[in-house]
């Protein structure tokens, strides 16, 4: 452990050295991180540039100054209030940190250059908001910016994509990505890959049809689009009845965040459920790609590979979760693979390179299936309609979760619900949520629990459970640390190897689709999380 | 009572949704308007409805030039309030709130009025020169000074003369100049962008943020001089100015 540690000090220590010679190169011209940058992740340990920290979606950071040792002694150093709510949903953003500054998005489309030593703000920002939203008024969220240079990229409720000055918060330029008043909307944090700027869209829920978009971060022009749910003839179209209305509005939306590998030079996506949701007899067939992690080529869009994780998905159970990347020893030989815990309450580990089904265990006591058959396909017992299995919200969601080398573990947030679904011929009216049916969730047997398993068997190692079905996302930290937030407003610390509580504070609100961050800052290891209407900073005593 | 007409004319049915104000043009309504608006509103956006910033009471005046609203938009906030801030809603006739609406139309910062003709295109290349390192113009230039896309429908002619030529005399919020030296004894020279008792928020003169807790200063002065350089007539000659005003007013 101590040469580890050794060796980690070295590492930060050339870093601060590299970003001091930054600061005195940039005196003439201040400009933000490019994309080897980003490309570099948690290499220099001032830096958080991008919504995962790095492109792996991995979540863990290389600081190791708060340790299980020390973390009793955590508080809080500031919080800062964005005055914009959303009851019923959460403040689920990340920030970005770079030179001290905290670039930050919150709920309604809000935004701010926060400074971290003080957690005042240089700048805000608010977009004027159509009254008429579709989706976006049931999701007013945000999940953070991403940062190319001195631009700053945000995504908004009305469905377009806004380019910022980081300095100043003036908008450079807006485009459109969709016609929010059919259903559209979105969420995420914007992917900055080399000269690319890569986004999905929300509202499957309506007579919507997903995709994923590039753009030029300097003109704001479109790149490519893929369209998540095929056009009449083309590939993937044969999952779906011969009718191009259906396909013009099959769902599949692309709201959360993917991963890059930069080696492979694949990009991975999480798609969501077709439409409508719980009413499947008018789309019988698998209805690709929706309910699938889709690996395209980040120069064209093309699709490389898919896996379909629940085929012909009749739960709203999307896909949309943060694919996260490593390279581990997989039956003693190594081999890159992609991680996904998936809202049908499965734990996936697939081959990166081919898309080749590795592992598919419940994590939870889900009723749908138990087991994945020989065909990778899963072996349904109950679609739902037979009492208990997991409720729209799914197994677990968003919530970014965590992958810990070394200790082999993917730690997420496990949901234990019971829902019943009853199906119901929709309506299919543009501009109006198309569920086809309605759901009945059993309250009283809900709980929540953050999960460690073993990426090898997706074994069960290690345990904490919450009294409620919980939303919150997890950090981990070279240091044996693991932070997550629940839906009853506490942000703990455990330790990564046994899942011990170390350290919790109650932040007044629930922790809803955040997962935390973490940065050097003059020597002090920050912890920021986001609750309710607050972003609270958490360091040991000076 | 003088309002009968008017009020028969805002019920007709096929008025109903307006995106003019059907008062407009009107003197009585914007007079009827101020009334009503010094009486229900200037507690909160002060008399001249130019805003109290330190309860978030936006100024009123500027609002027209800097997004696009229609008239009916403003009808609907004055109508609806805005939900989680404490612009409450007003339950008035549909007449007060258009004749609120004349008054806020009337009240509109005009911008620049009887510009001089000049060369644009000279005005896009000289503001490249002299300016578009500290300021931004349709998403391309620096960030120092304020962003100046709309400054011609926010300022008047003679007030923007005033800017350029004599940049101290008025300094925009926002911008209020700042040097520091901190405990490591770098000078910083920059604009404030905000403060607490114990820390300041500033951009540098390298257009950089920076954040500093104020007992870590070694010292901090607020010097009288803005940090935009005086224009005088010898460095950028008075058609030269109208052409950037041209180039700005393309805009
Ligand atoms: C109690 C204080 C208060 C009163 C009284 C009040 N306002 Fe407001 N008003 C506000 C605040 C604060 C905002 C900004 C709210 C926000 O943006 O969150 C606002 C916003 C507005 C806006 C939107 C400005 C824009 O840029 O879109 C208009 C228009 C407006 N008020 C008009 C009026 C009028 C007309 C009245 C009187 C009939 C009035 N207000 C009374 C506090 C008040
Ligand atoms: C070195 C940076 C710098 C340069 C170069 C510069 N400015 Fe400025 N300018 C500023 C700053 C800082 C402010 C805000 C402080 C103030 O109002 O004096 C400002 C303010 C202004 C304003 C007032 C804006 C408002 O919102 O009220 C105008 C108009 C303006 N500048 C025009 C110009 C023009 C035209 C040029 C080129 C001929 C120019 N500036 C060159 C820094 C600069």
């Amino acid at each position: 452990m101590k040469h580890i540690l050794d060796r980690l000090y070295k590492v930060s220590r050339n870093a601060v050295c590299a970003s001091v010679l930054m600061v005195s190169a940039a005196a003439s011209a201040q400009s933000g991180p490019d994309y080897d940058d980003i490309l570099a992740g948690f290499a220099d340990p001032e830096r958080w540039l991008t919504y995962s920290g790095d492109y792996s979606g991995k979540r863990h950071s290389p600081l190791t100054q708060i340790t299980p040792d020390n973390v009793d002694q955590l508080r809080p150093v500031w919080t800062f209030q964005t005055g914009t709510t959303t009851r019923g949903r959460g403040f689920e953003t990340t920030p970005l940190a770079d030179d001290g500054i905290l670039y930050v998005t919150g709920s309604n489309n809000y935004a701010w250059a926060i400074d971290a030593r003080s957690g005042r703000a240089f700048w805000s920002y608010r977009r004027n908001l159509p009254s008429d939203l579709t989706y976006g008024a049931s999701a007013p969220v945000n999940r953070g910016f991403g940062m190319l240079g001195d631009r700053l990229f945000m995504v908004t409720l009305d469905a377009h994509l806004m380019a910022f000055d980081r300095r100043s918060g003036d908008v450079l330029w807006e485009r459109e990505l969709a016609d929010y008043q059919v259903g559209y909307s979105a969420t995420l944090a914007p992917l900055v890959l080399d000269n690319k700027v890569i986004v999905g869209i929300s509202g499957g829920e309506y007579r919507t049809r997903g995709f994923i978009d590039a753009f030029d971060p300097v003109s704001g022009e479109r790149l490519w689009r893929f369209n998540t749910i095929p056009g009449p003839g083309e590939p993937g179209s044969e999952t779906w009845p011969d009718d191009p209305e259906i396909l013009a509005s099959g769902g599949g939306g692309t709201w959360m965040n993917g991963s890059y590998d930069p080696e492979l030079d694949l990009l991975y996506w999480g798609v969501g459920n077709p439409n409508p949701d719980y009413y499947g007899d008018l789309r019988p067939g698998d209805n690709l790609y929706s309910n699938s992690l889709v690996a395209l080529d980040p120069d064209t869009g093309e699709l490389q590979w898919h896996y379909q994780f629940t085929p012909h998905d009749l739960n709203d159970w999307d896909s949309n979760h943060m694919p996260v990347l490593a390279d581990i020893d997989w039956k003693g030989e190594p081999r890159k693979v992609v991680m996904v815990g998936n809202r049908n309450g499965f734990f996936y580990v697939l081959d990166r390179v081919t898309g080749e089904l590795l592992l598919g265990k419940p994590f939870t006591a889900t009723t749908w299936a138990r087991e994945i058959g020989e065909d990778g396909r899963p072996i349904v017992l109950n679609d739902g309609s037979q009492g208990c299995v997991p409720d729209p919200w799914g197994s677990t969601n968003f919530m970014p979760p965590t992958f810990y080398p070394g200790l082999d573990l993917f730690i997420l947030t496990a949901r234990e619900t019971c829902a019943t679904f009853i199906p119901e011929v929709p309506a299919n009216t543009p501009g109006q949520s198309n569920f086809g049916g309605t759901v009945h969730i059993d309250a009283e047997q809900g709980s929540g629990a953050l999960r460690a398993l073993d990426v090898h068997t997706g074994e069960l190692v290690w345990e904490f459970t919450y009294p409620s079905p919980t939303f919150g996302g997890v950090l981990s930290t070279a240091s044996g640390l693991v932070f997550a937030g629940d839906h009853e407003g506490n942000f703990m610390a455990f330790n990564a190897e046994t899942g011990e509580n170390l350290w919790h504070y109650q932040t007044g609100s629930r922790i809803w689709g955040a997962a935390a961050m973490t940065f050097m800052l003059d020597g002090r290891q920050m912890v920021l999380i986001a609750s309710g209407t607050t972003l609270t900073a958490f360091a040991l005593p000076e | 009572m003088a309002l009968l007409p008017m009020l028969l004319l805002v019920s007709s049915p096929a008025l109903l949704a307006q995106t003019v104000n059907p008062l407009e043009g009107d003197p009585r309504a914007a007079f009827a308007g101020g009334a009503l608006f010094r009486a229900q509103c200037a507690t909160c956006h002060g008399a001249d409805a130019k805003g109290i910033s330190s309860i978030d009471a936006p100024d009123l005046t500027l609002m027209w030039s800097q997004r696009q609203l229609s008239a009916q938009d403003v009808f609907d906030t004055i109508r609806n309030g805005i939900a989680g801030s404490i612009m409450p809603p007003h339950d008035f006739t549909d007449t007060e709130i258009w004749m609120l609406v004349s008054h806020l139309q009337n009240v509109a910062v005009a911008g620049v009025i009887g510009l001089p003709d000049g060369d644009a295109a000279n005005g896009q290349r000289l503001f490249a020169r002299h300016c578009a390192e500290c300021h931004r113009v349709r998403g391309e230039g620096g960030s120092l000074g304020p962003d100046l896309s709309t400054i011609t429908a926010r300022r008047s002619l003679e007030s923007l003369l005033i800017s350029v030529r004599d940049p101290s005399a008025l300094i925009a919020p926002g911008y209020k100049p700042l040097t520091v030296i901190t405990g490591s004894g770098e000078t910083v020279q920059g604009v404030l962008k905000s403060e607490d008792a114990f820390s300041l928020q500033m951009m540098d003169s390298n257009q950089r943020l920076r954040g500093f807790r104020k007992q870590q200063l070694r010292s901090l002065e607020r010097p009288q001089q803005s940090l935009m350089p005086v224009f005088s007539e010898s460095l950028l000659g008075q058609q030269e100015l109208i052409d950037i005003l041209n180039f700005l007013d393309r805009n």
